[in-house]
């Protein structure tokens, strides 16, 4: 190899435009010229630009969210901002080309999102996806427009659906929502739209259609009535529920039926009014159909509970209206005096007054001012007499002051009134709850809790516990120191020995004895009494022996006992008798005898004996007397005993409660006061007989 | 410098492509074209059962270090966006080196060259990685892949950049050592 460079051989060019250019340029060249065609072709197939004015975002995103149309995807959200003002959300909308101008001024826009409703669920794929706007346009390109006021909900009518629009007024309360179904025989037939107000604000409108398909139900003796919710009957078929579907017992529902045939033809617009039930619906047919009411205000002087809003007004029994306020009044310049007076509203339908002539509120206050310049008057009265519930009626009352039926400007009529009517019944029932309402059951409940907290305090008290136990100790020992032998023989000793002292006595004629007999009697008597005080005490001593008790065991009644015994042991030695039985039959023969010897002995000794005797006998008396003068101190022990007793037992009394020991403890006492009784009524029967033994 | 013929092929001989530094403008540009939007438009148009994600070959990487995933964001940043713009860069320099003084050794440019004409193949990794999920990830609603419009471009861009980088005549980096007549070669 060389390194020696060829010769160049050098030639002026040849300067030819592009001629040093490669070929390799036009690569460039033609992309450059494909990207512009793009671009040409991109924006040369773009659509219009439209902007949809929304109250609420809802979701919307810029290059995401779709313009749909009968479903299908038209146009994309480019951006979305706000309008002047933040005022509503702007979404702008690139449209296809190809329905661009169908888009115009007639055109309805809103945004898709799930929705769960009682007719079901719509939009459910934007649960995924996002939400949507869909649009509504007809298949006419009309005037162009590229601002649009999106709506909140859809359109009642979409297009493709034609149908009958017609429009419902409604005065009740209805619970009728948007796309409320309209039944036929279970069919739906038609839709409900949103309800308004009317401007004047008495009653509401609703719009609504019925499909294309179910046109020809309908004509203008078609009536309408509500099927919301459910209704509940009970008769003899029992408890019946009756609703029309779940739906309509959500979202409220209409139906309507044709009652009489030959009705005309009903054209777009046609406002139908919904009636609440079947009924009502049925009877409006035969009767005009019900227009504005005539509002009328009633002053009542009394307030009686009772009436309510609601509450019917009847004339002659009829239902002509309701009514529709109850306030006070008070009005110092028109009554005279500041009470409240009840007010009330009431609405009558001048459709139910039958009125011959154009039916409307004039008429119907034309009519009413004119019967009550004769006497038509308003009274409250009585609707039902088991919820007291009252009602308004409007009744003739005749002779009655002259009234009109008049009302400054700016407020309603005021009708004239009359007394009331209140039921008889009504009355009574109330007369009877307001006695029964006066009935002291405080003051008597308390004092009834006061009597059982002191009884409870003194039951509970230790001392009257015990007491029934000592009570019946005592009387138990009682009863059997009165029905030991020792006692009850001493009627039995003192007879035998009186009987013997009084035969001795009275033949004798012996002052002195006698005297202190005498003296034994009355003080036998004295003691008799007590003792017959004592028993009449008895049924008061019987409740309450308690003390004695402790006294009872220290009572002498042993040692009486057995002095009375000593007595009549000294008695009977004294008199001597050997055979004490044949004693006073034989007394008289012995005094004879003593008599006889007396004579015979008158010139003798022998009466020196007899004065011994006698000594002896009065000393015996005087034994007698002693001891008799002992009994009414025992007596009166005794009667103190039961005095004290009774004490005992009256405070016992007190407690008003006896306690089953205290019951027990009654009938020892009762046993004991038996026994004493009868002791006692034998005594009193003859208190001789304590000292004649009969 | 007269054209010669080849006896056994008929190939024209040419000791130098003519027009090959024109011809590497040309196709340089057209790669720096196609790569801006490579860069602007999506790469990969991910469906998934509720959301579409569509993110560019930059978005992407800083959506995976954002997911801690460093080191693979570095490697795709370093394959999509450092190589390419290194290429754009030393075909460039070659070519402006060429007809203009460098300090730069012959021997270097040289081994620059090389490196640059062996790495552009491997640009096409991008694309690789794209088709291959494209076709693996077809789940119809459940998850979809598809190459987005950055795909197209990027391989576009490299595919200019490799023949950019070809059309360059490797030769005339020494011409310049015979036109000034030393030898400075190391």
């Amino acid at each position: 190899m060389s390194d020696q460079v060829p010769e160049v051989s050098v030639s002026p060019a040849r300067k030819v435009f592009l001629s040093g250019a490669s070929f390799v340029w036009v690569i460039p060249l033609a992309a450059l010229f494909i990207a512009l065609f793009v671009a040409w072709q991109n924006f040369n197939s773009r659509g219009p630009l439209i902007t949809v004015e929304f109250e609420k975002g809802a979701g919307i995103k810029a290059g995401e969210t779709e313009l749909r149309y009968r479903d299908v995807t038209v146009g994309v959200v480019e951006k979305v901002g706000f309008t002047d003002g933040l005022g509503s959300v702007s979404a702008s909308i690139r449209l296809d080309k190809e329905v661009g101008p169908f888009v115009d001024n007639g055109s309805v826009f809103w945004i898709v999102q799930p929705e769960v409703s009682a007719q079901g669920i719509t939009g459910l794929s934007t649960v995924l996806s996002g939400v949507y706007i869909e649009g509504s346009w007809d298949d006419n390109i009309g005037g162009e427009a590229d601002t649009f006021q999106g709506s909140s909900e859809p359109p009642l009518i979409r297009p493709g659906e034609g149908g009958l629009e017609i429009a419902f007024r409604t005065v009740a309360n209805g619970q009728l929502t948007d796309n409320a179904p309209i039944l036929f025989k279970g069919i739906e037939v038609g839709k409900v739209g949103r309800a308004r107000i009317a401007p004047r604000g008495n009653f509401a409108i609703v719009e609504a259609l019925i499909y294309e398909e179910h046109r020809q139900l309908i004509n203008d003796s078609t009536r309408f009535w509500d099927t919301s919710g459910f209704s509940v009957s009970i008769g003899p078929a029992g408890a019946e529920i009756d609703f029309s579907s779940i739906a309509t017992l959500i979202g409220g529902g209409i139906t309507f039926d044709t009652f009489v045939s030959g009705g005309g033809r009903v054209s777009d617009g046609t406002v139908f009014e919904i009636f609440p039930d079947r009924e009502t619906a049925r009877n409006s047919v035969f009767s005009t159909s019900e227009v504005e009411p005539l509002e009328l205000s009633v002053i009542f002087d009394e307030n009686i509970a009772g009436l309510a809003v609601g509450a019917p007004v009847e004339l002659s029994g009829l239902k002509i209206g309701s009514v529709e306020a109850l306030s006070g009044v008070v009005d110092y310049d028109q009554f005279g005096d500041s009470r409240v007076r009840l007010n009330i509203n009431i609405s009558i339908q001048p459709a139910r007054l039958g009125l011959p002539d154009e039916v409307s509120a004039e008429s119907a206050l034309a009519f009413l001012q004119n019967r009550v310049a004769s006497g038509l008057r308003a009274r409250l009265a009585s609707a039902s007499l088991l919820t007291g519930g009252l009602k308004v009626e409007l009744v003739m009352v005749p002779d009655a002051p002259a009234a009109r039926l008049t009302g400054e400007v700016g407020s309603f009529p005021i009708l004239p009134t009359t007394e009331n009517e209140m039921s008889d019944a009504a009355a009574t029932v109330e007369g009877v709850f307001t006695r029964i309402n006066n009935l002291p059951i405080e003051e008597l409940l308390n004092a009834a809790i006061n009597f059982l907290d002191s009884a409870e305090g003194f039951i509970s008290n230790e001392d009257l516990r015990e007491t029934p136990g000592d009570v019946r100790s005592l009387l138990s020992e009682l009863q059997g120191l009165v029905s030991s032998e020792d006692v009850q023989g001493i009627p039995v000793s003192l007879n035998a020995t009186l009987q013997r002292v009084e035969t001795l006595v009275a033949t004798i004629e012996q002052q002195s004895i006698a005297e202190r007999l005498s003296e034994v009697l009355s003080a036998a008597a004295t003691a008799a009494t007590a003792v017959e005080t004592s028993v009449e005490g008895v049924p008061s001593l019987i409740a309450q022996i308690e003390a004695v008790a402790a006294k009872a065991e220290t009572l002498e009644v042993n040692e009486l006992v057995s002095e009375l015994t000593a007595l009549t042991r000294s008695a009977d030695a004294v008199v001597g008798a050997p055979d004490a039985a044949a004693l006073p039959g034989s007394l008289k023969r012995a005094l004879d005898e003593l008599n006889y010897t007396l004579q015979e002995l008158r010139e003798g000794g022998a009466i020196e004996n007899v004065n011994q005797t006698l000594a002896s006998a009065r000393n015996a008396a005087d034994s007698i007397a002693v001891s008799s003068r002992d009994l009414p101190q025992i007596v009166n022990r005794l009667t103190q005993l039961f005095a004290q007793a009774g004490r005992t037992i009256e405070g016992y009394n007190k407690g008003d409660e006896l306690s089953r020991e205290a019951a027990s403890t009654m009938r020892d006492i009762q046993k004991a006061a038996d026994a004493l009784a009868s002791l006692a009524r034998t005594i009193e029967r003859n208190p001789n007989s304590l000292l004649l033994g009969r | 410098m007269g054209t010669k013929v080849c006896d056994r092929c008929g190939h024209k001989l040419r000791s130098r492509h003519p027009m090959s530094l024109q011809t590497v403008w040309a196709f340089w540009l057209m790669g720096l074209i196609c790569y801006i939007p490579a860069n602007t438009y999506p790469m990969l148009r991910t469906q998934t059962l509720f959301q579409v994600d569509e993110s560019t070959i930059i978005a992407g990487a800083v959506e995976i270090a954002h997911h801690g995933s460093y080191g693979i964001a570095a490697i795709i940043l370093f394959a999509s966006v450092v190589i390419p713009l290194a290429k754009f860069w030393a075909v460039a320099y070659l070519a402006v080196s060429v007809k203009n003084p460098t300090r730069v050794s012959n021997q270097r440019r040289q081994l620059l060259y090389e490196v640059v004409e062996y790495i552009g193949r491997w640009s096409m990794i991008d694309i690789f990685v794209v088709a291959i999920l494209s076709a693996l990830v077809q789940l119809n609603t459940l998850a979809t892949i598809n190459p987005g419009m950055a795909s197209i471009f990027f391989a576009l861009s490299v595919i200019f950049t490799m023949l950019s980088a070809q059309a360059f005549d490797s030769r005339l980096i020494w011409d310049v050592q015979a036109k000034s007549g030393g030898s400075d070669a190391a």
